[in-house]
């Protein structure tokens, strides 16, 4: 197992390294220094090359990626260029909220795929509803699924706030409230994604032995599908959860527009705007590692559960 | 070729045709100019304007027409990138496999991966904000799902009898790559073109409403929900009208990717 980790983990640095040099080369080489950006059209060559030489830009691309690197791997991402303020403490402050969608958003959509799904009553009609909802899910756009529930349960029946946003200490109610829509909103995605997997898995395990053993014994059909199968058919399902969460990111960007919720979606979004650099990169970094580190978690969860690939690993 | 339609198949063809049919006719369609704003600004629904007007006295229902044609135009020339980029890449790990196939799935397994809406706002903010960069951009981004498909039917193919008598024929690879894999592989390439349209119309959309995708005065339907969403409680057709309209044409295209995928 350990040599397992650490082969993969040998896999993952390079690619890290990689992805974050073409991130860094794009950003800093395509969009014109920041100086000229940050002075404007009128500013003479000296001042913009002053400006440069103040910030690092007059350095050799490699070194300068060096200096950015080894700066982000203690936490260190400088200052904002628009704000003033260190990245890292605007990071620190946007990315438990994205964090904390994002698991809302996984989470129902991996007990609602496993609980509807594996529903014995009325199936007929419970398949119907579930692949409607699926495709609503792979073609409705977030922004506009978001809206169109804000309308439905804010403007019209106003049961929920519109957008903004209501940190945990304001109230764990409030924080909740402000919570289900966009939480819904990027849910529907996943939840039909998932449907699929375990359904697939499902009638897979329907067919074994067991299930019919529990059959025979005289055991409800709810039962058995709650009890048997469905513990039987849920670890696709988690390989496949911890492969969406990075995918998951881009749909958190849009849904906390949406809302005008402060996550990192926001962040980047005004960053880019701004072509504010340093935020830009720092948030690319972070998510160019969460997504490394969750596949690889996925991938060893999956090795764990497997015993057939541990072996062979 | 005496297969039989699948209803799915039907609905997805006769909403091609509606929508092509809009974004082909869009001048003789739609009543008003889709940019030219008046002093009518967010007039209610009516049998002058079936959406009303928005902030700017435009007609919603004339520029959601004509944001058809920047849609389709984006989608079908994103899908056409991915497939020129994704397709031989695909072929060539899938058929020489050995140490081209194991770097090449390393690097599609990276950009799979990677989200592509922030991949797509990264690269469209390198790039400048451009009908033509988005459809560049959001070609690469999507490039990777199509290299893995047809590396996996191309394995499949591979090993079919009619691959293995060609190569004792004393066929060369060239030959066999020509008459025999691309022709089999042709069908899932075609259904993954519609679910690429699909899929680069959805994030086209959503990187407009972001407000870095599609830059004005241009119709876009992106763009339209964006400026609508703020006018929501009083005027919800602004923001709702577009934002159909994306859904249904996402659909559209999936819906006859899938179909021709379960065809089989």
């Amino acid at each position: 197992m350990l040599a397992l980790i650490a082969s993969r983990i040998a896999v993952m640095i390079p690619n890290v390294i990689i992805l974050t040099f073409l991130l860094f080369a794009a950003t800093t080489q395509f969009l014109g220094t920041p100086a000229a950006i940050m002075l404007g059209e009128d500013a003479s060559p000296e001042t913009v090359a002053e400006l440069n030489a103040q910030l690092g830009f007059d350095a050799p691309l490699l070194v300068r990626y060096w200096d950015w690197i080894s700066g982000a791997l203690s936490g260190e991402f400088g200052r904002s260029y628009s704000t003033q303020q260190p990245v890292s403490e605007m990071i620190a402050d946007a990315l438990p909220l994205t964090l904390e969608l994002a698991v809302w958003a996984i989470l129902i959509a991996f007990i609602g795929a496993a609980l509807v799904n594996s529903v014995t009553f009325l199936k007929s009609l419970v398949e119907k509803l579930v692949a409607g909802v699926s495709v609503i899910g792979i073609t409705v756009p977030n922004f506009f699924l978001g809206l169109l529930l804000i309308y439905i349960f804010s403007v019209q029946f106003r049961l929920l706030p519109t957008t903004g946003w209501s940190d945990w200490s304001d109230g764990v109610g409030k924080h909740l409230m402000h919570m289900i829509l966009p939480a819904l909103t990027l849910t529907t995605f996943y939840f039909s994604s998932f449907s699929l997997v375990y359904k697939a898995e499902y009638k897979s395990v329907e067919n074994n032995l067991f299930v019919r053993a529990a059959r025979s014994k005289g055991l409800s059909e709810s039962r058995i599908s709650y009890r048997h199968i469905l513990p039987n058919s849920i670890l696709p399902l988690i390989t496949y959860a911890g492969l969406s969460l990075g995918q998951l990111v881009g749909g958190a960007v849009v849904t906390e527009t949406v809302f005008s919720m402060p996550g990192m979606g926001r962040l980047l979004v005004n960053a880019i705007s701004a072509r504010d650099f340093p935020v830009m990169l720092a948030v690319g970094m972070v998510i160019i590692v969460g997504v490394m580190l969750l596949n690889l978690l996925a991938d060893l969860a999956y090795s764990l559960i497997n015993p057939m690939v541990r072996t062979a690993g | 070729m005496t297969k039989k339609l699948s209803f799915r198949m039907i609905l997805g063809l006769v909403l091609l045709v509606i929508i092509t049919a809009a974004a082909l006719f869009a001048p003789w369609i739609a009543p008003f100019s889709p940019t030219q704003t008046t002093t009518a600004v967010l007039a209610e629904p009516s049998l002058e304007h079936f959406l009303g007007t928005d902030q700017l006295g435009r007609d919603v229902f004339s520029r959601i027409i004509w944001g058809t044609r920047v849609s389709l135009q984006v989608g079908a020339a994103a899908a056409v990138v991915a497939v020129l980029i994704g397709a031989p890449i695909g072929l060539i790990a899938g058929f020489f496999r050995g140490r081209i196939d194991f770097f090449l799935v390393q690097v599609i397994d990276i950009f799979i991966a990677l989200p592509g809406l922030v991949l797509a706002l990264i690269i469209t903010a390198m790039l400048g904000p451009s009908v033509v960069n988005l459809s560049i951009t959001l070609g690469v981004v999507t490039a990777p799902t199509v290299a893995r498909l047809v590396r996996g039917q191309v394995f499949v193919v591979r090993e079919t009898l009619f691959v293995e008598a060609a190569r004792a024929t004393g066929a060369s690879s060239s030959w066999i790559i020509r008459k025999h894999i691309m022709p089999n592989t042709m069908r899932v390439v075609w259904a993954q073109f519609a679910i690429n349209v699909s899929l680069a119309i959805f994030t086209s959309a959503s990187l407009s409403y972001l407000g870095l995708g599609v830059p004005p005065p241009n119709p876009d339907w992106g763009g339209m929900v964006r400026d609508g969403s703020m006018f929501l409680p009083i005027r919800p057709v602004l923001s709702l009208a577009p934002g159909f309209a994306v859904a249904l044409t996402v659909f559209t295209f999936y819906l006859i990717g899938s179909s021709m995928n379960d065809a089989d």
